[in-house]
Parts: C-alpha cells; sequence; structure tokens
C-alpha cells in the first residue's frame, strides 16, 4: 500500500481532533501490520469503495473513547451509551470523509460506508489480503492508532 | 414565527448536537430523520421550512432522498450536511437542488449562516 494514502487520513485527523476536541495531536512512526494484529478496545470501523477498496480502523483504549466522547458531548460520561458510540463513530466518518475528499482532490474517487463501532479486549483483526498501515497519533485524551488498509481495483 | 427544521442523519451524534445548536438560536425542530427514506417520509408528514440532509446513510442515501423530495415539492429548501467534501458531490447536489452544503465538522456559526440564508 502507498504511504500517500495514508497521509490524508493522518492530516485529517489532525484537523478533526483540533477543531472537534480542541487538542492538537503528534504524529508518530509509520509502521507496517501484520495480516492479523490485536485491535485497541474501541475500533472504529469504515469501508472504502471505489477507485480503492479496503478499510479504516481508527482505535483507542475505551479510557480514551470516553475522554474524547465527553468532550464531545460537552459533558462527563457515565456509561458508554448509544449517544457515546454515535460520538465516537461520527469523529471516524468526519476524519475518513475528509480524508477521502482530500483523495478525490488529487482525481482519486471513493465512497466511504457507514462507520460501525467494536469493543472489546483481544479482539483479533484480520484484513485478509490488504496489507495495512498505521500511524499512533498521541493526544492529551490519550492515543488514538489510524490504521489504512486501502488496495487500488483491479481494471 | 420559528422557523421549522427537519433533520436527517444517521448518526444519533449529529441529530443531537444540530438539534441543540438550532433550538438555542430559536428554530424548531419538527422533525428526525435517521436514513433517507425516513426523511422522505417525514417530509410530507410536516412540510419543514428547512431540512438538514446528511448524504452516507442507510436505506436511501441524502443525494437519493435530496432528489424526492424535491420532486414531490420543487420548492422545498435542502441544505447538505456531511463528512464528504469531493467536488463531484457537492456538484451534484446543487445540481439536485440543495440550497447550500456544510462539510463536517462545521462551527455552529456556519449552520445558524445556512439558516438564515436559505430558510
Amino acid at each position: 500500500m502507498k504511504a500517500e494514502y495514508i497521509n490524508p487520513f493522518v492530516g485529517a485527523a489532525v484537523n478533526v481532533f483540533q477543531m472537534m476536541l480542541g487538542v492538537t495531536p503528534q504524529r508518530g512512526q509509520l509502521s507496517a501490520r501484520k495480516g492479523i494484529f490485536t485491535s485497541q478496545q474501541c475500533n472504529i470501523v469504515l469501508g472504502v469503495t471505489g477507485q480503492l477498496e479496503g478499510q479504516i480502523i481508527i482505535g483507542m483504549s475505551v479510557f480514551t473513547a470516553d475522554k474524547i466522547a465527553s468532550k464531545m458531548l460537552g459533558t462527563t460520561i457515565r456509561t458508554f451509551d448509544e449517544l457515546a458510540a454515535s460520538a465516537i463513530a461520527e469523529l471516524g466518518n468526519m476524519i475518513s470523509g475528509a480524508a477521502l475528499t482530500e483523495l478525490a482532490s488529487k482525481g482519486i474517487n471513493c465512497n466511504l460506508s457507514p462507520p460501525s463501532l467494536i469493543r472489546g479486549t483481544n479482539v483479533r483483526i484480520s484484513t485478509l489480503e490488504i496489507p495495512t498501515l498505521v500511524v499512533p497519533l498521541q493526544t492529551e485524551l490519550g492515543d488514538v492508532e489510524i490504521n489504512v488498509g486501502l488496495m487500488e481495483r483491479a481494471k | 414565527m420559528a422557523k421549522r427544521i427537519m433533520i436527517t442523519d444517521d448518526a444519533l451524534f449529529m441529530r443531537v448536537t444540530l438539534k441543540n445548536i438550532l433550538t438555542q438560536h430559536g428554530y424548531e425542530v419538527v422533525a428526525e430523520a435517521s436514513n433517507g427514506r425516513e426523511a422522505v417520509e417525514l417530509y410530507e408528514q410536516h412540510k419543514p421550512d428547512l431540512v438538514f440532509m446528511d448524504i452516507t446513510m442507510p436505506e436511501m442515501d441524502g443525494l437519493q432522498a435530496l432528489k424526492e423530495i424535491r420532486a414531490r415539492d420543487p420548492n422545498a429548501k435542502v441544505v447538505m450536511c456531511t463528512a464528504m467534501g469531493q467536488k463531484q458531490m457537492v456538484v451534484e447536489a446543487i445540481q439536485a437542488g440543495a440550497k447550500d452544503f456544510i462539510v463536517k465538522p462545521f462551527q455552529p456559526e456556519r449552520i445558524i449562516e445556512a439558516v438564515q440564508k436559505v430558510a
């Protein structure tokens, strides 16, 4: 997978975090994922179709998810309810939407599926044959991982 | 009379956020739809002054809902509000009769500006 495909997601994540949460993430080292990896505790999963195909997985601890949802909702959440889940999912939607907008401006047109949220410990994720790149972001609210697994569609 | 507004978004968080912004500014939210099909049905029932419409939604997306609503009511005022800001999508929405196009994330003022301009 080309690194140029992940950069728009990292850039979009930084912008969305600044605008929605008022924090500026620090970008960590880019690395490649193996075919199967153990996910974070809370993951936003979005499907991508079009000229690129695959998925975006944005992972974080449940502690970080609670803090982010609290900030988005303007109130400290006590239980991670439907509204909190929706806030976290929407964060992923905004990041991925902005990234796909950026890719479209470079002539790469893709569409996004509605987000889903997966929570749990020791969840094993396999992206099958799609290689995945990951960039960790450090923020005041905790660490967030941006996993991007995209392939060019066979012509 | 307060403008009557309908919100369409599959994300509960976005519906709550939009509703808070609108009601704080004295507007009335008369209906909330979580997909395009619901939006078409609720539009018929409530005939709101303005609709906020997400694009990426299950069952029926916002562009299709925009077209169906405008086909039934050519005076319908619909503002798109979505995370997808591709030029092609903006052009398609405007051609289908959308009055404005807001890209998420947005500042609350952007929502109020759209209502004042359009409704």
